[in-house]
Parts: C-alpha cells; structure tokens; sequence
C-alpha cells in the first residue's frame, strides 16, 4: 500500500536549484511533518510529489508512491492519482468549498466521481462520513452559512472521500484561531488512526508536536535535521531548530513598556457593530502613551470591527470615543494582517513609501534609516507588494506608519500569517519601534501565548453569534 | 507577448499604416470614376482592380480603413474617459449618485447597441456624427460598469484604508490604487469596443443607414459591389475581407492570454 518515498528529489528553475535533494521515507500508518522557513520549498515540495509544480520548475530524483516510481510517468498518469491515491488539504480549506453547492453534495461529488462509486453507494457513504464528523445537520447548507470548523471539516472528508491513502496537508493551521487548530489537529491525526500516510507542511509547533512521529526541517531547500518529532522538538541539533524553539511565544523577552501619563485614546461603554449587528459591547478603554494592550478572542468575534471602530473607520453604535488633544488625523495607525493587501499592488513600495513621506514633509533620509533600523534590504523597495515576502513586508508596513509618529497603532492579527522566527522578529521590533517613539500598541492575536507575552492587560472580545446552523 | 498578441498587433499594425499613408503612396482619388474601365481585374494601374464606376479599389479600400479606424478610434475615446470617469464616482460616491448612474446605463444595456444608432440615423440619415455619437454612446456602458465594479472592490480594500489613514487624499488613491489597477482591463475593452465599432459602421453602411454612397467606406462598398459579385466576386471579397482582418486582429491583440495549465 502506498507509503512515499523520496530519493534525491530536486526542483530547479531555469538552471538554478531550488530544493533538495531531499531524501525520506513514510510508511503507512504514520506522519512526517516538514518544517522550515518561509520560502524554504517546502510547498514546492509536495507538489513534486503530486506531480503539479508551477510551469518553469522541473523535479528530478526518485518518487515512489506505493512503490510505483511516479516520478517516470506521464502527467495524465499522475493527475490520475489525485484524490485516489494521494491528496492535498488546501490551505484554509473552506476557500476551497464550492459556495454555491450544498455541502453535503460537494462530498457526495467525490465519492461518486473521484471514488467512482454508484448514486446509491456515494449517498450511503456520505451519510458515513458526515455522521462521522458530526456533520449531518450540515449537509444540507451553503458552506457560507457554515462555522469555520465545520466547513473545515467539510473541505476535509470531499478531499478525502476518494479513498487516497497518502495526504498531504499544506499549511493546514496558518491563520488559524485555536478552536480552529483544534478541530484540524484532531482532522489530520485520524489520518494515520485510519492507516493512512500523513506529510503535514507547517511551521506551527504545537501542530508538529500533536501529531508525533518523524519530522524534517528544511531551510534553503536543503534537508538539515531529521529524527522523531519529539526529540526533535524539545533538543535540536540544528541551528535552525533551535531558533526555532527560541521563537516560540512562551520565550519571548519584549521590553517592558513605560506607561506615562498623556493619554491618547479614551473609549467609555462603546458598542461596535457592523452590519446591524452588534459585536462588540460595553469596551472601555484608557490607552496612554507607550502603554501595549492585548485583544483577544475567536474569528469573526467582532476584533477587526474593535479596531477599525477605534481607528476611527467604523463609528461606533454607542458611547463615547475620545482622542487625546492636539492629536493630528493620522495619530491612529494600523497595521494589517496580510500586508500584500496594505499596499497598492500595482506600484513599488518605493512610490508608495514616497507618497507617504512627501504628504507628511518626512526627509527620505529619515525613512531610510527607518527601513534600515528595521533591517530592510533598500533593494527590495523596486519591488511590487507581491514580491516581497510577507515578513519583510510587515517591515516595510511597519517603517511606512512609524514615519509619521503614531500616538496609537493598531495591529489586527499582524504576524499570523508569518513562520515562528520571523514572527517573533516582527513583533519585537514592533515593540521597539513603538516603544522609541512612545506609541500605544494595541494588539489583537487570537494566540493567547502571543497576548500574554505582549502585554499584562488582555482584554477578551467574546464572540455574541457563533454562525452555527444548529444554533 | 503571445504569439495570438503578436499576430494581432502585426496586423493591426499592418492595416493602422496602410491607412494612414497609403493613399498618398498610391496617389489615386477614390472617388474618381472611369466608365470605360469598369469591374476591371488587376493591373498595373489599379493593383485590385475596379468597381462598378471605374473607381480604383485599393485607394477606396485605403479610404475607408481610414475612416473607420478614425471613426473607431474617436469613439472609443469618447466612450471610455467618461464612462470610467463616471464608474469612478459611482463607486466612490454610493448611495442616489451609484443609483441614478447604475439606472441610466442599465437602460442604455437594454437596448440593442445597433438599434440606438438607428433611432438617432433616423434624426439625422448618412451623417458622420450620428455614428459617432451613437457608437459612443452604446460603447461607454461597458467602461463605466467595469470601473465601477473594480473600483467598489478597491475602495473596500485595505489598501486604500491604509492610505486614507496615513492622510493621503482622493488624488493619490486615483493615481495609485484605482488607475493602475483598472488600466488593463480598459485597454481590453477599448479594443474590443473599436471591434464592434468598425463592425457596427459597416454594418449600417451595408444596409444603408450609415454613411452613403459615394464616400468610401467598407459597409457602404459592400453593398455597391453586391449586385455584381457573379461577374466580379473578387471585388466584394476585399471589403469583406479588410472588415474580417480588422476585426480579427483587435480580438486577437487582447483576446489571446496565455494558456495556463488547468
């Protein structure tokens, strides 16, 4: 039965290469987790193995799936195996759903088409799977009127109704609240329960450590450590694994912040809603300068709404919002959780940089340095916003509202798109940058580890309207 | 740049110089007739040979190429610097401005494009400036609801909100998030529209609402040339043909993307 098997597996690119070669082994029955940087091929990776690299990339070595040499075949051969024998969880899997589908039946597809199984046996084995998952109120639903875990798991048994033995899972809890982490964790350990061969792709940690078994760390493409993923994961050897561990939240060391007396925001009994409903009720808030605060709380609990009301972007439904006085327009700053989204993305971070330092008469000169204090190659700013990777870009972002001296910056989420060493890279030079300049920094995270380390005050956003058909 | 862009600019290219110069290279009047050289095959003189008045071919062919790519041109233009312009303020002002405008131009798609420029051919018969004006006007629907609809995701974006937060104004999200973004998929329609417009001139010159005999124009050499296309059926094939290639290269120039692997 198929397990994977990688022998001297490289991707080039017009010559150069840009994984591998990687060499590994996973039986049936058991997980491989690769870890590793941003930008270390880990993704590529598992596309060699199922046979759809970007065109311009080329695999070579030795793949075996099930022993069959699957490197050697045709691409109609391989497409063939998609979904029947090996396949891929997508990263945030309820973009993957069909929103104009009823859930149940995006399931139902598979077994029937993918499985081949008749109307009546992919029915009957729908039913299964949706009973198994505790999903049969589901299934008559949009997946848009779905909580996120369900959906998730929704996205997990279409992917897996076609029986494939071998699943990847790529990425399977970035951006991801806990309940979420949760219900994917418990997802992807049924795979080997079940006998199947799981490679999960993260940099998540706690992930890694759930699910046991062996793991791999990648960095520049290159395979560093292997071993179990217990050992693995308490004493590296690399140095990558070590900084890794050193990245985790519970060892972060932020510099305290020095509260002082001006204060900069002031919120009494606001209400926040969007849309006709409310969110967020009764937030009371005193921020002075230098002082960091910790929101937390669950997607779609109304966090962004909080910020967007204090940023002045939504008004608030009730109560009083006051800033402190002589405050310009723009002493409320935000930072964003995907910032290729915060930039224009048809200009270079060179224009858009510009526009910002000649509204406010900021010298280029002081930008520069902004930028190199923050450890920013100057060469990246001839790039657009989509060339940039999304650590150095939070950077850039970062550089772009330090400009202007914010008294208040809001940061939605600001790092949970980012691997563990360039997160805690990122929110350090937050809190450096912020404490320089005295800036209040309100931080919404829906990792408590990372609210706790951020700051003494966490404040709770409980989400009022779980969007769950069964009420 | 793909080989069907490649192919389409060439030939466009081919036809825009052609009509611009031509004519003065060839150096014949269109519209000089010879009765006793009528329907007459190829020669040195006439290198497609003449019409049913003697007129020489290739100069009215040149002709019209002119007059309908400026036609087409003029408006294309016309059409899409208002109707972006009004897709822009649609969006960006909301509420009665997004509704009155969507209004109008859902009643402007109602209509058949050709049926409008009939209507106003009715006012003002074989007038350049009733096509004009009716081609630019069945055409700018298509701006003002693409732009409307990029910018509405735009504006909506964090991008923009990140702007307006670092107090940069309504000059710099025009210049830098809604231009740039919505440049592209203009010129896409632009070429398309000029399709349509060289098309729709010919087609009512064809049936003789358009521009009238004797201008030189292709819709209108049509259906000259149609009572005598058994004895010469190369001469109709040459309007005919020149409408084809036009229409084929436009589409071809921005039709044609890359085909990526599914």
């Amino acid at each position: 039965m198929p397990g994977l098997e990688l022998e001297d597996v490289t991707v080039e690119a017009s010559g150069a290469m840009i994984v591998g070669p990687v060499s590994l082994a996973l039986e049936p029955g058991h997980c491989l987790t690769v870890m590793g940087e941003t930008g270390a091929g880990k993704s590529l990776l598992a596309q060699a193995v199922i046979g759809a690299l970007p065109p311009g990339l080329n695999a070579a070595g030795r793949i075996r799936i099930g022993g069959s040499r699957v490197d050697r075949w045709p691409r109609a051969g391989r497409t063939a195996l998609w979904g029947r024998t090996v396949t891929l969880l997508p990263q945030e899997p309820w973009r993957a759903l069909n929103p104009i589908m009823r859930s149940g039946s995006q399931v139902e597809e598979t077994h029937r088409h993918v499985a081949g199984r008749s109307v009546r046996d992919a029915r009957a084995a729908t039913r299964a799977d949706l009973l198994e998952l505790d999903l049969l109120a589901a299934a008559r639903h949009l997946p848009g009127t779905l909580s996120g875990g369900m959906a998730q798991r929704i996205a997990f048994a279409a992917a897996k109704a076609g029986g494939a033995p071998l699943v990847i899972a790529d990425e399977p809890t970035k951006g991801l609240d806990a309940d979420r982490v949760e219900t994917v964790t418990a997802l992807l350990k049924r795979v080997p329960e079940e006998g199947g061969a799981l490679l999960t792709i993260t940099h998540d940690l706690r992930l890694a450590r759930r699910l046991g078994g062996e793991c791999v760390i990648l960095t520049g493409g290159v395979v560093v450590e292997t071993g179990p993923t217990e050992r693995l994961l308490s004493r590296p050897r690399s140095d990558y694994g070590q900084a890794m561990l050193a990245a985790e939240p519970s060892a972060w060391r932020l510099p305290q912040p020095v509260a002082t007396g001006e204060s900069v925001l002031r919120a009494e009994g606001l209400a926040v809603g969007r849309g006709g409903r409310v969110l967020v009720r009764e937030f009371d808030l005193a921020l002075r300068r230098s002082e960091r605060i910790s929101v937390v709380g669950p997607s779609g609990s109304g966090k962004s709404s909080l910020l967007d009301t204090l940023a002045g972007l939504l008004p608030p439904l009730s109560g009083r919002l006051r800033r402190g006085p002589g405050l310009p327009a723009t002493a409320v700053q935000k930072l964003y959780q995907d910032p290729p989204a915060a930039f224009p993305d048809r200009v270079t971070l060179l224009a858009s940089l510009r526009d910002v330092s000649r509204r406010h008469e900021v010298p280029w000169t002081c930008v520069e340095e902004a930028l190199a204090a923050l450890g920013v190659d100057p060469g990246l700013l001839q790039r657009r916003p989509a060339e940039v990777s999304g650590g150095e870009l939070q950077r850039i972002a970062l550089a772009r509202v330090l400009m202007i001296r914010p008294a208040v910056l809001l940061a939605d989420e600001p790092t949970s798109r980012m691997d563990p060493i360039t997160q805690a890279a990122v929110i350090r030079l937050i809190a450096r940058a912020a404490a320089e300049q005295g800036s209040a920094v309100v931080l919404v995270t829906h990792d408590r580890s990372i609210a706790e380390r951020w700051a003494p005050e966490i404040r709770t956003v409980p989400a009022l309207q779980a969007r769950d058909p069964r009420g | 740049m793909n080989s069907g862009r490649l192919a389409g600019a060439t030939m466009l290219g081919i036809v825009v110089v052609a009509a611009s110069v031509g004519g003065q290279i060839l150096g014949v009047d269109p519209a000089q007739q010879s009765l006793l050289d009528t329907l007459s095959g190829p020669s040195p003189a006439h290198p497609l040979g003449t019409d049913h008045l003697g007129r020489d071919m290739a100069g009215r062919l040149l002709a019209g190429a002119k007059l309908s790519l400026s036609l087409a041109g003029l408006s294309v233009l016309t059409a899409a610097i208002p109707g972006a312009a009004l897709g822009v303020l649609a969006s960006w002002r909301g509420g009665w401005t997004d509704r009155i405008l969507g209004s109008i131009s859902d009643a402007v798609l109602a209509l058949p494009g050709l049926l409008l420029v009939l209507m106003l051919a009715a006012i003002a018969p074989g007038s350049w400036w009733v096509l004009y004006v009716g081609i630019s006007l069945t055409l700018w629907v298509e701006y003002f609801r693409y732009t409307r609809a990029r910018t509405r995701v735009l504006l909506a974006a964090p991008a923009v909100e990140a702007s307006r937060l670092l107090g940069l104004g309504p000059v710099h999200v025009l210049y830098r998030h809604i231009g740039p973004e919505i440049a592209t998929g203009m010129l896409t329609i632009a070429a398309f529209g000029a399709a349509t417009a060289v098309a729709s001139v010919a087609a009512l010159g064809f049936i003789g609402i358009g521009l009238r005999p004797p201008v030189a124009e292709w819709g209108v050499m049509m259906s000259e040339l149609l009572p005598y296309w058994r004895e010469a059926p190369w001469l109709i094939l040459q309007p005919v043909g020149c409408l084809v290639v036009v229409v084929i290269a436009l589409h071809l120039l921005v039709g044609s993307t890359e085909r990526t692997r599914p």
